[in-house]
């Protein structure tokens, strides 16, 4: 068993592991967006809980990242950003991975 | 309403912030396109490069920090008159070592708070470094970005601010905090708590700590190592603490 060998494959793990956890980071930067001077995260648990709300209410009130409400007026144009930067973040984030992936 | 970025820069015998500060600004222009002001001294505003505007002050002393083996000057007790320097009708208040890479400071500006800055950080070597929940009975908050509309609510929170640096052993010890030298971010926190503010930037902070190493740094990327580990960073806002930046490489 060559241990230098071993020992460089253990730091390149660490290293693309780090790097991983660093981009999932930078899309959970990414997916913050203020919307009616309100700050929201674009992650599934808003886009799901608009997306069922918009289906039962023309306007309705959600819950900011600050737990103050806010009054979402345009369901529809909410939903499209935050499903547009979502899906940002995450094409970004996947590139990365493939990225990542090639390297491992 | 007016907009715009403040920056505090005083050069120490150990480190020259000037050079940090530089790179933030230019950094600043390419991402966020907005108008800096940097408040500073005489002996350091000359090196300064790209600023929209200065405020020249002569900044108090006596402060020390803890860097790398060493008790150097630390030059922190002048962020409390951020409210009175500010051109701006909203500002962000930058430490000079945070290098904005996206624009994703920008929308805050559209909030309805008064008030935001980080609560959380990321360590992105991996580890835990920033783990302070045992130096105090308070959870720190990070004065690193701070954006804040010019109110009288906001004028309140940096006057007890400045009570809070006035008299901060004595908060020291109500809040039993492990740090005794003078450091914004307790002071910070403590008028936050005192005040039942409880409004952040809803995401962590990414820092690269002292003793990571940055290898290059460009417009675009950052490459570090810590050990024998080695990391790239495109497209992240980053808190550097590692003063000796190549920025020349």
């Amino acid at each position: 068993m060559d241990l230098s060998e071993l020992k460089k494959e253990s730091d390149l793990s660490f290293d693309i592991a780090n790097a991983k956890k660093n981009a999932l980071e930078r899309a959970e930067s990414r997916k913050l967006i203020v919307y009616n001077y309100s700050i929201f995260s674009a992650d599934p648990e808003t886009i799901n809980l608009v997306n069922v709300l918009k289906q039962h209410f023309d306007t309705f009130i959600i819950l900011d990242n600050n737990s103050n409400p806010c009054k979402i007026d345009n369901p529809d144009e909410f939903l499209n950003i935050l499903i547009q930067r979502n899906q940002e973040a995450l094409n970004e984030y996947h590139r990365l991975y493939e990225t990542l992936k090639r390297k491992s | 309403m007016s907009a715009g970025v403040l920056i505090y820069c005083f050069d120490t015998d150990k480190i020259k912030y000037h050079l940090t500060t530089n790179f933030c600004i230019k950094q600043i222009k390419q991402h966020l396109s907005l108008p800096v002001t940097v408040v500073t001294n005489l002996a350091t505003k000359d090196y300064i490069q790209g600023a929209d505007s200065f405020e020249i002050i002569e900044n108090k002393k006596g402060n020390k920090r803890f860097y790398k083996g060493e008790i150097i000057d630390w030059f922190n007790l002048e962020r409390s008159n951020a409210y009175e320097y500010s051109p701006y009708d909203i500002t962000i208040l930058l430490d000079s070592d945070y290098f904005v890479y996206t624009d994703n400071l920008l929308q805050l500006l559209d909030s309805k708070y008064d008030f935001l800055l980080h609560n959380k950080v990321f360590d992105l070597t991996g580890r835990s470094t920033f783990e302070y929940k045992n130096k105090s009975l308070i959870d720190l908050v990070w004065a690193t970005v701070t954006i804040f509309k010019k109110n009288s609510k906001t004028k309140k929170i940096f006057d007890l601010i400045k009570h809070i640096q006035n008299n901060y052993q004595y908060f020291c010890n109500l809040y039993r905090i492990d740090f005794k030298n003078y450091r914004n971010d307790y002071a910070f926190a403590i008028a936050l708590h005192q005040l039942n503010i409880k409004d952040f930037i809803p995401i962590k902070m990414s820092m690269l700590p002292a003793d990571a190493n940055i290898m290059e740094i460009d417009s675009y990327n950052i490459k570090f190592r810590w050990l024998n580990s080695f990391g790239t960073l495109q497209k992240q806002d980053v808190h550097v603490l590692n003063k000796e930046i190549p920025f020349n490489v």
